[in-house]
């Protein structure tokens, strides 16, 4: 958590403000709501007031920033741990029950049972307390009601905590237009009481269920602390349980439960979404390159956002980049972001390379087993009087990237012991837990795709800008990396698209990273188009490399698909 | 004085106008004239004619007539009909006394849901009256194509970068005519009817939106491929409930987001069509809105409502600027250069211009200014020109403007200057059709880098393509 920026944390502070206010406004509207008197309509609006104002209100206040406290809690460290890397089912199955999901889904059963209890006691229900005076005995008796709805706030909870964290993908996802975020939060408030609403269907009806068969447990251990008697009929009885109504209750609150975690959700993500403006230059904030090179975290997201508005809307910022350093007249702005751009760029590249280079494996297997085994060149010392240029780092790292292959008897055994591992893993059975998932991998690397786009997008606009804007002709020396980069990114996409080539457990089924990946297709091939067509006049003076030029050459003629 | 009175006289019987160039207004001969003797600059452009008998049969509400009716059992005959046409359709099914003659019973009830429904659907039309009309008619009510329902072009889009020019004929296709191959690949799938408006994705060779009843239909069409027919696996459908017909699509200019709109909708949504999701944009006030227009720099868009309200959003806030058209709602809007924009009002002959909307000139009182009156005259030569405005066309460097006419069937073209905030306005000349061809749309050219051309789809099916050449050294 703390190695995560100040400016996400200052988001979530600001998050948890805005939710208190925005739950407060929703439970007085409730209580005006349950109040609803049109005959008396003073004594209806005295006693909200009434309500407004008394203990129990802020008390239940206090209780709901509790709970969005949790939630602040939850949703930082869901954001800023990166994407879990579970390639195999056995992985996946022991991460469900690690320490931190433990706690999580006792957070959330909490917080089902805090939001139940109040909006039950906002409504001046007689089912809060689990207690009552008996009627025939002489005594205290078991409310089953309260008990049952008590329990009920907690299965919600847990019901959202299985849905959304242990079988959904948490994943930020930034809207592609920002409006404000009064606007944002109506345009989407009448979906999400509908929503609400809808989504508490099945796990009431679960619920029920639940209750019909083990709900005769928890009623006797209660009344068994208590010491209290039962006189009511039980609601482990199809027929009492209808009768009673109180599953219409529970449907209310959970539908309630579920409005105030969907609200909080749209509140959490307008406010971390929010873009986001980086100087250039600056000696106390955080610059734009510096949020850029901080890969896979949220502060370069909101950096890669703002990379692209800044191409598109900002010409002051644009006129910076393209200024040269006082004293040294060095394109210092421009160098360094271009590296951290090109570093995500790389960075990302690699990665699809990994998987494509995946595919041919079996045919590089073949290769190094029946080649000769290659002879590491022995560093020529220099001798005489010339000196040695070369740094003698550079010599050290070549004898590391030859590999030595030295036969033991130890890498044999291990070797066996690999091969044994492997064909093991091969069996039906045993595959189905330890073999690699189809996908995993090119999913979690394809979810990680959006600021690779907004990197691209961005970078290409300030590249085409340069054409009238740069002055002393900073950007041109750096066009043809530029391109290259991007050549390269859009050969390893096309790669994964083209039928045939890619292996089977690279072929997608999950409809994000699908989408996600014809989203940054486009987006590369549309910012190489943005630099080709900018530059179309000039571009055969640019000093490309053959292989780019040709890469580029369906570009120029406007031939791409 | 109008202003026609000083346009070139219009060709003489039995000839027609080629092209502009410089100064010289171009005519020859209807039938052995060509454009070629005056100009090689459109001669790589595809020909094309859209006669009637290229178009594909079509299963529209008038045909199916044709069909003979198979007497089902009445189960079968509502579940069908619920299938294709929705409840209420079937309510009504089995509430039809001549279809319904075995169960009163369910007619009764059908009849009485019914009942309750209908006072559902006056309380919403009451509402929201803008929902009342039904898909079709709404688009041809909005339409700023020449009839559009009966036409044999609906609409025409010119590719940003290269010569290549998509129509949506009368069959609901969308033909793609290329300058440098020869055939035409002919979009059509099964969701794609009552196509509306067309338009490509700039920094893209492939992409076109098609707006349409249902939704969008976003086509990618390979420029290398040979498929005459692509299939509709490479067609997506963006589309949202209660966001149809799809009224205009139009790309930013930067080929990023897509905005569409529907005269039944009062939001438009910004699509971001890689991940299929969408954002409306709405405000209160105003009904539906018929289309929007980004600017050329992609900063702002103008949106019109079918009502005298129109916005004029800004594309980094996402605020609107709200404007109101006297008398009625806005038929045509272009941009130009320095983010002015050009709108007309229905059934008025005035262009008014909005430039620099509220930021430079202190706010408030910033009013739109008319340019050009183009009231309805007589020619000398017997023609008549000018009266209430259906379409307007701005060619992409702001030199030329082209106006088509309600009641008239002359298209005039003006030449357009802007000096310091300020356009004026001059005659340049205008593009009859031959015999009694009737102009249905028009679209510039957006690459034409020797001065201007100007497609126009007549009713006869034919486009005719008009270059305004125009020489630096002149």
């Amino acid at each position: 958590m703390e190695t995560k920026s100040k400016i996400f944390s200052q988001r979530l502070v600001k998050a948890v403000i805005w939710n208190i206010c925005l739950q407060t406004i929703l439970a007085i509207l409730l209580v005006f709501f349950i109040q609803i008197d049109l005959i008396h309509p003073i004594t209806w609006i005295t006693s909200t007031f009434n309500d407004i104002f008394s203990w129990k209100m802020s008390l239940n206040i206090v209780l709901l920033g509790l709970v969005s406290c949790f939630q602040a809690y939850l949703y930082g460290s869901q954001y800023s741990m990166p994407v879990p890397k579970y390639f195999t089912r056995i992985s996946m199955f022991l991460n469900m029950f690690s320490l931190q999901n433990i706690i999580f889904s006792t957070l959330y059963a909490l917080n089902g049972y805090f939001t139940m209890s109040l909006y039950s006691s906002l409504a001046k229900s007689n089912f809060n307390v689990l207690k009552k005076k008996c009627e025939n005995y002489d005594g205290q008796c078991l409310i089953e009601q309260s008990l049952f709805l008590q329990i009920g706030g907690m299965w919600m909870g847990l019901h959202y905590f299985t849905k959304s964290h242990l079988f959904g993908a948490a994943v930020l996802t930034f809207p592609h237009i920002y409006q404000e975020k009064f606007q944002q939060i109506k345009l989407v408030i009448s979906n999400i009481v509908s929503m609400g609403f809808q989504h508490s269907i099945t796990p009431v009806a679960y619920y029920c269920l639940f209750y019909f068969v083990w709900g005769n447990k928890p009623r006797s251990v209660v009344s068994d602390v208590y010491s209290l008697y039962l006189e009511d009929p039980p609601l482990d009885n199809i027929i009492n349980l209808i009768s009673s109504g109180i599953w219409i209750g529970l449907w209310f609150y959970a539908s309630l439960f579920f409005i105030s975690i969907y609200t909080m959700k749209t509140v959490f993500n307008v406010v971390l979404t929010e873009p986001m403006k980086f100087p250039i230059e600056s000696n106390k904030d955080m610059t734009l390159a510096t949020a850029l090179s901080e890969r896979l975290q949220f502060t370069s997201y909101l950096g890669a956002l703002d990379l692209k508005n800044l191409s598109r809307t900002d010409p002051a910022r644009r006129g910076q980049i393209f200024t040269l350093s006082q004293p040294g007249r060095h394109p210092k702005n421009w160098n360094n972001l271009l590296e951290k751009c090109l570093y995500i760029i790389n960075e990302f590249n690699k990665e699809l390379e990994s998987i494509n280079r995946d595919s041919c494996t079996v045919d590089n297997g073949i290769q190094s087993k029946v080649g000769f085994p290659k002879v590491a060149p022995s560093p020529t010392r220099y001798t005489g009087s010339l000196r040695n240029m070369a740094s003698p780092q550079l010599l050290e790292l070549k004898t590391q990237n030859t590999t030595i292959v030295d036969d033991t008897l130890a890498t044999a055994v291990k070797d066996e012991f690999n091969s044994f591992l492997q064909k093991l893993c091969q069996k039906p059975g045993i595959s189905y837990f330890f073999g690699e998932l189809v996908d995993t991998k090119l999913k979690f690397i394809l979810i990680q795709a959006q600021p690779v786009m907004w990197t691209c997008e961005g970078l290409a606009y300030i590249v085409s800008s340069s054409l009238k804007e740069d002055q002393y002709g900073i950007v041109q020396h750096d066009l043809p990396t530029v391109l290259a980069a991007f050549v390269s990114l859009k050969q390893n996409l096309d790669k994964l698209t083209k039928p045939g080539l890619v292996p089977r457990k690279h072929i997608l089924n999950d409809a994000l990273a699908i989408k996600n990946r014809s989203a940054l297709l486009s987006a590369v091939k549309r910012s190489l188009y943005k630099i080709v067509l900018t530059f179309s006049k000039y571009i055969h003076e640019i000093p490309l490399d053959p292989d780019v030029l040709t890469a580029i050459q369906p570009f120029i003629l406007c031939k791409e698909p | 004085m109008s202003i026609f009175n000083s346009f070139p006289d219009l060709p003489g019987p039995g000839e027609t106008a080629f092209c502009k160039i410089n100064q010289t207004y171009c005519c020859g001969n209807v039938r052995y004239g060509n454009i070629t003797t005056f100009t090689n600059s459109t001669k790589q452009h595809p020909k094309i004619n859209v006669t009637k008998d290229l178009h594909h049969h079509r299963l529209s509400d008038e045909n199916i007539t044709m069909y003979v009716d198979v007497e089902d059992n009445l189960l079968k005959k509502i579940t069908s009909v619920w299938y294709k046409q929705g409840f209420l359709e079937a309510l009504s099914v089995a509430a039809d006394p001549n279809v319904n003659r075995e169960s009163q019973v369910l007619a009764i009830t059908a009849s009485y849901v019914l009942k309750v429904t209908n006072l559902f659907t006056t309380l919403r039309y009451f509402m929201q009256p803008h929902l009342k009309d039904i898909g079709p008619k709404i688009v041809s009510n909005y339409s700023r194509t020449r009839n559009w329902s009966s036409s044999s072009v609906k609409c025409i889009a010119w590719h940003p970068h290269t010569t290549k020019i998509a129509l949506a004929t009368a069959d609901d296709n969308v033909r793609v005519y290329c300058s440098e191959v020869s055939f035409v690949s002919t979009l059509k799938c099964k969701a794609q009817g009552h196509v509306s408006s067309l338009s490509w994705r700039p920094y893209s060779a492939s992409e076109i939106a098609v707006g349409c009843e249902q939704g969008v239909i976003v086509w990618t069409v390979d420029p290398n491929s040979m498929f005459t027919k692509p299939s509709s696996s490479n067609a997506v459908v963006l589309k949202r409930s209660g966001h149809s017909p799809v009224t205009d699509v139009s790309w930013s200019p930067n080929g990023d987001l897509l905005v569409s709109c529907s005269g039944a909708d009062t939001s438009m949504l910004v699509w971001d069509v890689g991940m299929e999701t969408a954002i409306p944009l709405r405000r209160v006030a105003g009904g539906g809105i018929v289309f929007a227009r980004w600017s050329l720099n992609a900063s702002k868009i103008f949106a019109a409502t079918s009502s005298i309200i129109f916005r004029v959003w800004d594309t980094q806030q996402w605020t609107p600027e709200r404007w109101c058209a006297r008398g009625c709602r806005v038929v045509a809007a272009c941009w130009g250069p320095k983010d002015m924009v050009l709108f007309a009002a229905k059934s008025e002959p005035i262009v008014y211009a909005l430039s620099n909307s509220g930021i430079m000139n202190g706010a408030k009182t910033t009013k739109a200014q008319p340019v050009v009156d183009v009231t309805k005259v007589e020619l000398p030569s017997g023609e008549a020109v000018g009266g209430p405005i259906l379409d307007m066309s701005w060619d992409p460097t702001g030199s030329y403007l082209a106006v088509m006419y309600e009641e008239t069937h002359l298209i005039s073209v003006f030449c357009t200057t802007q000096m310091m905030m300020q356009l004026s306005v001059t005659p340049c000349c205008f593009i009859s059709g031959i015999d009694n061809e009737v102009p249905t749309t028009m679209a510039f050219q957006q690459n034409f880098t020797e001065g201007a051309c100007l497609s126009i789809a007549w009713s006869s099916g034919r486009i005719q393509h008009f270059p305004i050449i125009y020489t630096e050294n002149y």
